[in-house]
């Protein structure tokens, strides 16, 4: 058992005192909280004021156009990505639109004189209301910038809204019942828990999910390669056989899986403290919809299948360590082990949409797939119990058949230089024992 | 306890269906040293291997300190592979702490002994310094530390003289004499008969895997009688090789072992020495290990 130990301690410390170990732990919240600000930061800077000319050859749609208040139709427009900072208090941009003096001149001549005053940023953009738009519903935008899709969003819809409403008072329709039928709509997205209905915006929490998916992915196979070098390390400078005639096998094995798995642990602990300590340091800053995203439970599963993840992935790539000969040959066999911790990475982009298919519910109890699958349901829709307490089961005993294999294949392995071994060979080396 | 601390029975090893290993058999007395001996490729390694339970033997067995290898007996065992390694991002002081705790030492233990052992081999300074910032010898030195820091009963060393320049080969021999008289138990093995003549008590010699000879070094010198003469000489002696009385000669240039029928034929051979070369030296000698060796290859390969 003492030897266990000091495997174990050996490959912790090895872990957390190298520098890629610290820089990691604190750079990748610093990361995270950074995705998470920069977008309203660059929101903030795209809401600057905005000067649109419009050449109006309908007439009339100008003063339509002015008389909504932009930045408050815009909030109402709840869509994915961006749209899901709005909540952050970020006093929006104006837009002002300015009639163009049309003098006679026609679209084309208008054009050419516009076209130099938007590369010139005089102005941020020309709208073209052609005189036809009533019955064409064609409008033109000529900007630098045609990303802006709130602006693009708002002038569409107020345009629509403004025919609308000429159409109806054509037809001689009481103005109030006009103003009553075009009026907007807002709506307001609420997700479903157990614990209760929450208020949320389904962008930021798919944001979330994607997020943590994609931690959860990059340090399993970071920790999974982590292993295969330190065995093939120890393959290729044959520091095995002096492990192997101090200790049995099977503790160097189980002391490294340990000893690596902790310091993972470690980091993951790290990191949760660090994000439960910038959320709370700058709550106000973060969104409510963030917020309600980091619970303690999502914390609590993130480190069950980051521990499951670990173990069912890193026993593998330890194999691969302990078969192979060089550098070259462990990176082939890696990246072969890395589509398969791709694959319920993008099965699961189809669980977030569709959390509750067969497919999902099947895929994410299959146990190579379940820490990042089931994870993923948990952070979208959370699953009955017993599903997520059968898949952590399955992924057990999986662990318990890896490491027992794990324990001869290394054992065989470490010890094979150059040349493959025959079958009888290995065959002889897993029944000794 | 018994009085050996090592023995072997008819250990057998194929590789590929090339026989490495072939039925050997040798016992190691209690506090002795003994020299495994051979040429590059003899199954010196494979034996030691089999010995350490890194690879299994395809027939045979193993006693060691009187039982199988367990966990508690790989404890009072040191042992230097042939190829060395050691963690290279590892700091000294904490290979030597992974090592000795995985002999089971306590760490408190680890850091006195290997003050104590570091100060011994010119290492004081470099506690905290990376294997990999270490020249290659000042490595195989520390290597050394880490197989011999947990006071072993038996030592098992395969080449420890190779890739060190004389001083260093100086102070393992020192440290090799200085553990036997504690009372270690040392084997070694050795391409190199000359190191072998100076320290073992007995030794055993293979040869493409078969055993040709083994004993105390007195009884195997004493076998081979006092039947030599070194010559050690100026000009052209290649004429020696052809005298009918002359059994086998080895020549290095200015100096040559010479294998007479018997004894008595000394006298007749330095009449035909002289005036043919100057003679700086003539006495009756014991054969070397190295003469010895080919002997017994070459009545092997005659029988
Ligand atoms: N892992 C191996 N696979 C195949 N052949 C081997 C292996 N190890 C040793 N041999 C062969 O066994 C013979 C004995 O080698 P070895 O024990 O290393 O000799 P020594 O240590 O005396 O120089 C050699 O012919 C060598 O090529
Ligand atoms: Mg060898």
């Amino acid at each position: 058992m003492n030897k266990l130990f000091a495997v174990i301690k050996k490959e912790y410390k090895t872990i957390v005192k190298k520098k890629s170990f610290i820089i990691m732990t604190i750079l990748t919240p610093v990361l995270m909280a950074g995705m998470m600000v920069v977008p309203v930061l660059l929101m903030k800077v795209d809401r600057s004021d905005k000067k649109i000319a419009v050449a109006d050859y309908a007439g009339g749609y100008t003063q339509a156009l002015s008389a909504v208040p932009a930045e408050k139709s815009e909030k109402k427009k709840g869509g994915l990505d961006m749209d899901a900072m709005n909540e952050m208090p970020v006093t929006a941009g104006r837009i002002s639109f300015q009639q163009v003096e049309l003098a006679g001149r026609d679209a084309a001549a208008l054009l050419r004189e516009y076209e130099q005053k938007v590369l010139k940023k005089e102005i941020d953009g020309l709208l073209l209301i052609p005189a036809d738009v009533k019955s064409q519903r064609q409008v033109s935008y000529y900007s630098t910038s045609i990303s802006d899709f709130t602006t693009l969003k708002f002038i569409e819809s107020t345009l629509r809204t403004a025919i609308s409403k000429q159409l109806l008072l054509e037809k001689q329709i009481d103005p109030s019942v006009v103003d009553e039928a075009t009026r907007e709509i807002s709506m307001e997205t609420f997700k479903v828990k157990k614990e209760g209905t929450t208020k949320s915006d389904s962008g930021m929490d798919y944001m979330m999910s994607i997020f943590m998916i994609i931690i959860l992915f990059m340090i399993l196979i970071n920790y999974g390669q982590m292993i295969m070098r330190g065995v093939l390390e120890e393959k290729t400078s044959r520091i095995s056989e002096l492990l192997i005639s101090s200790a049995r096998s099977t503790h160097i094995f189980y002391g490294k899986l340990l000893g690596i798995g902790l310091a993972g642990l470690t980091q993951v602990a790290l990191w949760i403290l660090l994000a439960a300590l910038l959320v709370s340091r700058f709550s106000g800053m973060v969104d409510a919809a963030i917020l309600s995203f980091l619970t303690p439970e999502i914390a609590f599963y993130f480190v069950i299948f980051f521990i499951l993840g670990f173990f069912i992935y890193a026993i593998p790539y330890a194999f691969i360590g302990a078969a192979v000969n060089t550098d070259q040959e462990a990176q082939q066999f890696a990246s072969v082990l890395s589509v398969l911790i791709i694959v319920p990475y993008i099965l699961g982009i189809s669980a977030l949409q569709n959390p509750n298919s067969t497919l999902t519910l099947v895929a994410s109890l299959f146990p190579l797939f379940t820490p990042i699958l089931m994870f993923m349901r948990i952070t979208t829709a959370v699953p009955p119990l017993w599903q997520i307490l059968a898949s952590i089961g399955l992924c057990v005993l999986t662990i318990w058949g890896l490491a027992w294999l794990g324990a001869k294949i290394f054992r065989v392995g470490m010890l094979m230089y150059g040349k493959k071994p025959s079958l009888g060979e290995m065959l002889r080396w897993v029944r000794y024992k | 306890m018994s009085e050996w601390a090592l023995s072997l029975h008819d250990l057998v090893k194929d590789f590929d269906g090339k026989r490495a290993v072939d039925h050997i058999s040798f016992a190691v007395k209690r506090g002795e040293i003994l020299g495994l001996l051979g040429p590059n490729g003899a199954g010196k390694t494979t034996t030691i291997r089999m010995v350490m339970d890194i690879i299994a033997p395809d027939a045979g067995r193993v006693e060691i300190l009187g039982e199988g290898l367990s966990d508690k007996v790989k404890d009072r065992i040191g042992f230097l592979p042939e190829e060395r390694g050691l963690y290279r991002k590892l700091k000294v002081m904490d290979t030597l702490l992974f090592f000795g705790e995985l002999k089971g030492m306590k760490a408190a233990a680890v850091r006195e002994r290997g003050r104590r052992l570091l100060q011994q081999f010119q290492l004081a300074g470099y506690e905290e310094r990376k294997v990999e910032e270490l020249s290659k010898g000042m490595a195989q030195k520390l290597q050394f530390i880490t197989t011999i820091l947990h006071d072993p009963e038996l030592l098992i060393l395969d080449e420890p003289f190779s890739g060190l320049d004389p001083l260093n080969i100086e102070l393992i021999q020192g440290i090799i004499l200085e553990r036997k008289r504690a009372g270690t138990t040392i084997i070694y093995s050795t391409h190199l008969m000359e190191y072998a003549e100076k320290t073992v008590d007995s030794l055993v010699m293979i040869d493409q895997g078969r055993k040709v000879l083994d004993g105390t070094l007195a009884t195997v010198k004493a076998e081979y009688g006092q039947k030599f003469i070194r010559l050690q000489y100026e000009g052209d002696a290649r004429f020696v090789a052809g005298l009918p009385y002359v059994r086998s000669c080895r020549d290095s240039g200015r100096e040559m072992e010479i294998e007479l029928e018997d004894l008595t034929k000394r006298e007749q051979l330095l009449r035909d020495l002289l005036g043919k070369v100057t003679i700086n030296g003539f006495q009756l000698s014991e054969p070397s290990l190295q003469n010895i060796f080919i002997r017994k290859v070459q009545e092997g390969a005659g029988a």
